[in-house]
């Protein structure tokens, strides 16, 4: 063939669509058949335990058919599992309905405790996207061994609750439970604390993200009909649909440690106000945290804005007698009170 | 041994932290932070409440603003291009004048004299002594200048600035601000830049910044560029703007580096590196008179020794290799005129040619000595008169014959411009490669620093050529 | 030891700086070592230009400097090996740019700290100041940037800081050289023990945290009763520093 720049371009272009189908992300016909080769029995085993121990946990019984139509492998492939689950003593029938044995409950409950290590971990150690904690744990939990598992627990403090606000299971299979009452059962005026958010389904808990809504804030509902729920938390007002409130788990406070009523975020403080910062949200977590404090960003620091970058976004904060930029996100972790008067 | 008692501290420790929770480290930090008050309440007193020095914040209103903060930016980095430039040219021309035109010729006499056999003297005469002389009369005059310039701006304070300015859109490419001075710090030179990625805390942003610190152009480069664009593109317009052309061309060449390291800062996280940058934090320091003349020595000393002993570890060897290569057949082609035989068709569907690609083969240790070794090779294949014998690598005096010379050996305007490119997307220099190496660790990474550059060189000077001959 | 070259005026400590040699590079055997600890852009590296003769980079921007520096210089007769650190906002945290500093000030064993602190910013440079003052007896404020600190109209009291603080306080511009015999004489005597410091404890701790660090301290002294810093090895256990695990299994302290 001879030499022609439409043909070099149509050639060059013929390749990169080729790339483009082998290896786009996720739905790249290359790890489409890397995960295949992958997907073994162990792994489907354990999703079925821990389907099984989620399903008992909300009340619910599953018979083989909801089991195949909740996970993502083929009915064949569930069959000749669930079988092989019975016969080694992980689960029993009812009737039509599978139940988990005790032994089987255990192993459900170490595949839930290295997720939600993994989750923890990932939000403490690694600057990962909150939305992808989810299914990097997924993958996770398939892997680690009992050591390794208890290993990055102790790595980690051994964790009581993951970032979302689950217990996490200790190592002998104790769980904590939670003591809250969804957001969207909420009576108008009641005040609590956010004290988990559920990751999935996937859309609602990216609504969820989406609204900054923050593990750890203090609330007050103001309103709650069929339509939505409007709570009001650090100086601003949230509005949400029912549904995607019932994934937020509110713990209910006394009326005394009732809420700071000035309290807002930093990220909402202009120029030429000053305020006072009362403390870190417990969504700011891991190094990001520790540096913020280091940086004095503690209570009772005096702050104000000294300046900001033209796109808006850092902004460069007065405190303790230096600037420091910080980003918007990070801005609306750190909780202050607004309207004091600097100086001593 | 006493290892089951520390096993023992170690249980009790984490018992009492899993009784005291999780709010640990900040009771510590706000107790640390409470001392701290005291003591200073009790020692400090401020005349006035004035809280920022009145200039400071005049400065900083001006050059954060929404208005003038990036065009002072690029100001000043064109400034700084313009001076580096403008003031090379004569010390560089005296310099080789001095090397090349006066010392080499006497080099050349006194081997004769004493009887040195042909190969020793073009070993060491024509491959290694020009190697250097080349390097340090062409590098030498635009980093003294350069150097202590971007010094003066540090000293000022106006670098955080910078990456104060620009975090925004490193935060949308996934990165993290303070890549913006490692960035800076490339300009200069990579591999200082891929050192001065350690103020970056979290690894994943860190390891972004060390790949694609390769795309600021670094000193070793900067003078492939001028040259290229005062011969090809200064030609295209009427002589009383090519100063001005070639120099926008340099510029332009200089921020679509920085777009590439945009571009490819977002690429990586999007694939292999995902996830969000969980911090950024900068204090932006008060502005300090910069000591002008202290800098300048410093600086200019500091520099100097860098670069004659870099000049000499790998562009002496690098010298060699050169003459060893175009003296040595096989058959009766020299293993140079064979491999640029070979080379020339891919070379062509880049838009380039064979005698380039052996160029940037040969000077992976130092590109500083891309030029005159295209020159040398370019003398080789083309036979075409000017130069010196086999493998003597040299500038010629004046850039105009430079540019005859080229042309001769077949070169276009598309040629420079997919020169110019290339040399902005291309591996990093060996030095750059190993600092990578120690600094991350893993051969993974810096394979891929290495491969990721020049794969993107390839593909842009590819459709670049393509879409030139279309028209 | 080999050839010394004598100070002009051995006895007289007032007359300080003649006994100063720069010694540059050349770290062989030495007597002390010093370690120049601070924030961020306070002047760490200025200093140490300014007692070395060398020409450590600086420049107006937290994040400088990297990897560690060292010199040597000369003063009444002991030579001293000086290490310049990364800047560092707090030794509480585990991360990366951090890791250097961190590192020397507690396993390098310098005979003398010198921590380097802003004059205009006391408070937050006090932060870092405290927590090194729990690991290591012995050290030197050296207050630097006093230039700026007049022009921002600020006034320290010198001597009831370096009372707080249990340790002498040098003021310096080390830029122009202010202070800095004042500085080597004062580290000559803190390292040689004639000033003895009683450096400052954190205090502010809330009670059920000093509960807890009070007990494992006492463990970790039973232990190893030669450690001067029981009560940071407590701290960091409690924060669980893998670092500091290691260490101790290692024996790193002792
Ligand atoms: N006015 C004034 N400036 C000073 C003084 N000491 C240092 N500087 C300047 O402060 C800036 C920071 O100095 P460095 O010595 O680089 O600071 P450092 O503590 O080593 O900083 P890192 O290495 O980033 O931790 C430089 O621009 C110095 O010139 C001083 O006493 N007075
Ligand atoms: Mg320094």
């Amino acid at each position: 063939m001879n030499y022609n720049p439409v043909n070099a371009l149509l050639i060059f272009f013929g390749l990169v669509l080729i790339g483009y189908l082998l290896f786009r992300p996720k739905s790249g016909w290359f790890w489409i058949i890397k995960n295949n080769l992958k997907s073994n029995e162990k792994i489907i085993i354990e999703d079925v335990l821990k389907q099984l121990y989620h399903n008992e946990n909300s009340g619910k019984e599953m018979n083989l058919h909801d089991l195949s139509n909740s996970l993502k492998f083929s009915d064949g492939t569930i069959v000749d599992v669930v079988k092989k689950m019975a016969i080694i003593d992980l689960i029993t029938f009812n009737g039509d309905i599978i139940q988990l044995t005790s032994s089987g409950r255990d192993y459900a409950l170490r595949i839930v405790r290295v997720h939600r290590l993994w989750e923890k971990y990932l939000a403490e150690k690694t600057g990962f996207d909150k939305t992808e904690w989810h299914d990097r744990a997924e993958k996770m939990e398939h892997k680690l061994s009992h050591e390794e598992t208890d290993r990055l627990a102790s790595h980690l403090g051994n964790p009581k609750y993951d970032p979302h606000g689950d217990p996490i299971p200790t190592k002998l299979g104790k769980v904590a439970s939670l003591e809250g009452e969804f957001l969207s059962s909420l009576k108008v005026g009641t005040i609590g604390r956010i004290i988990h958010i559920e990751d999935e389904p996937d859309v609602i808990y990216k609504q969820i993200l989406a609204e900054k809504i923050h593990i750890g804030s203090q609330i007050r509902v103001i309103e709650n009909n069929k339509e939505r729920v409007v709570f009001y938390a650090e100086g601003q007002e949230f509005i949400l649909a029912p549904i995607v409130a019932a994934n937020i788990t509110i713990a209910l406070l006394e009326k005394e440690e009732s809420l700071e009523e000035n309290m807002a975020r930093l990220s909402s403080l202009k120029d030429n106000e000053e305020a006072e910062i009362i403390g870190i949200s417990k969504e700011s977590r891991g190094d990001g945290r520790r540096r913020l404090l280091d940086l004095g960003f503690v209570k009772g620091a005096k702050i104000s804005i000294d300046l900001k970058s033209p796109l808006g976004n850092p902004i460069a904060y007065l405190i303790k007698g230096t600037s420091i930029a910080l980003r918007k996100d990070q801005a609306s972790k750190i909780l202050i009170k607004k309207g004091v008067k600097h100086g001593k | 041994m006493k290892k089951d008692e520390i096993e023992k501290l170690i249980t009790l420790s984490s018992d009492l932290r899993w009784k005291i929770g999780d709010e640990f480290h900040d009771s510590l930090a706000e107790g640390i932070y409470a001392d701290a008050s005291e003591i200073s309440n009790a020692s400090v007193s401020r005349a006035n409440e004035k809280k920022k020095f009145r200039l400071d914040s005049k400065i900083d209103s001006i050059v954060t603003s929404k208005t003038w903060g990036f065009p002072i930016m690029f100001l000043i980095l064109a400034l700084i291009l313009w001076i580096t430039i403008v003031g090379a040219n004569y010390p560089s021309a005296m310099l080789s004048n001095l090397l090349l035109d006066n010392v080499h010729p006497f080099l050349k006499e006194v081997a004769a004299n004493i009887g040195m056999p042909w190969w020793l003297d073009g070993f060491l005469i024509d491959g290694v002594y020009l190697a250097v002389a080349w390097v340090v009369a062409v590098m030498l005059p635009p980093m003294a200048i350069f150097f202590p310039l971007f010094t003066l701006l540090e000293d000022f304070g106006y670098l955080p600035r910078v990456a104060f300015n620009m975090d925004y859109l490193f935060k949308k490419s996934g990165a993290h601000g303070k890549q913006a001075l490692t960035m800076s710090m490339g300009f200069g030179c990579n591999a200082a830049g891929v050192v001065a990625t350690r103020i970056i805390d979290s690894p994943r942003e860190r390891l972004i910044a060390i790949i694609t610190n390769n795309f600021s152009l670094c000193n070793g480069r900067w003078p492939t560029q001028i040259l290229i664009a005062t011969i090809f593109i200064g030609a295209v317009v009427p002589s009383s703007f090519s100063a001005v052309a070639s120099m926008s061309a340099v510029i332009g060449i200089a921020i679509l580096g920085i777009f590439f390291m945009f571009l490819t800062s977002w690429a990586l996280t999007k694939t292999v590196l995902k996830g969000e940058v969980s911090t950024f934090n900068l204090e932006l320091p008060p502005y300090r008179p910069p000591r002008v003349l202290k800098t300048i020595y410093t600086s200019l000393i500091d520099r100097t020794l860098i670069v004659l002993w870099r000049a000499i570890v790998f562009a002496a060897p690098a010298g060699a290799v050169i003459w060893l290569i175009s003296n040595i057949y096989i058959g009766n082609e020299s293993i140079a005129a064979w491999t640029i035989n070979f080379l020339d068709g891919f070379g062509f569907l880049l838009g380039l040619n064979g005698v380039i690609l052996l160029a940037y083969i040969v000077a992976i240790p130092a590109n500083e000595i891309v030029i005159p070794t295209i020159l040398m090779l370019t003398v080789l294949v083309t036979g075409v008169t000017g130069g010196e014998g086999a493998g003597v690598m040299f500038e010629l005096d004046s850039v105009n014959a430079t540019g005859d010379l080229l042309r001769a050996g077949g070169w276009t305007l598309l040629t420079a411009v997919n020169l110019m490119l290339f040399s902005l997307l291309h591996n990093p220099c060996s030095t750059t490669i190993y600092t990578i190496y120690k600094e991350t660790n893993s051969l993974k990474w810096t394979t891929v620093a290495t491969i990721l550059p020049i794969i993107m060189g390839f593909i842009v000077t590819f459709l670049v050529a393509q879409i030139w001959r279309l028209f | 030891m080999e050839n010394k070259v004598n100070s002009a005026c051995e006895t007289c400590p007032q007359y300080n700086a003649k006994g100063l040699k720069k010694l540059g590079v050349h770290t062989g055997n030495f007597d002390y070592v010093v370690a120049l600890a601070g924030n961020p852009n306070t002047g760490k590296s200025t200093v140490f230009n300014a007692l070395t003769g060398l020409r450590q980079h600086t420049g107006n921007w937290p994040g400088k400097t990297v990897v560690r520096a060292e010199g040597a210089f000369e003063y009444d007769n002991s030579k001293f090996k000086l290490v310049d650190l990364p800047g560092t906002y707090s030794l509480l945290s585990t991360s990366q740019d951090e890791e250097v500093a961190r590192d020397f000030i507690l396993f390098g064993k310098p005979d003398v700290t010198i921590i380097v602190v802003d004059a205009s910013r006391l408070e937050r440079n006090l932060n870092l100041v405290l927590q090194i003052l729990e690991i290591t007896d012995k050290a030197v404020l050296c207050l630097n940037l006093m230039d700026e600190a007049k022009r921002n109209n600020v006034k320290i009291d010198e001597r009831t800081l370096a009372r707080d603080l249990g340790i002498p306080v040098v003021p310096t511009s080390a830029r122009f050289n202010k202070g800095i015999p004042e500085l080597i004489q004062t580290v000559n005597e803190v390292a040689s023990g004639k000033i003895i410091c009683k450096p400052h404890r954190i205090k502010n701790v809330p009670k059920k945290i000093e509960d807890a660090v009070a007990k494992l301290s006492a463990e970790i002294k039973k232990q190893f009763p030669t450690i001067p810093n029981s009560r940071w090895i407590a701290f960091r256990l409690l924060e669980g520093d893998a670092r500091i695990i290691k260490a101790l299994k290692t024996g790193e302290f002792v």
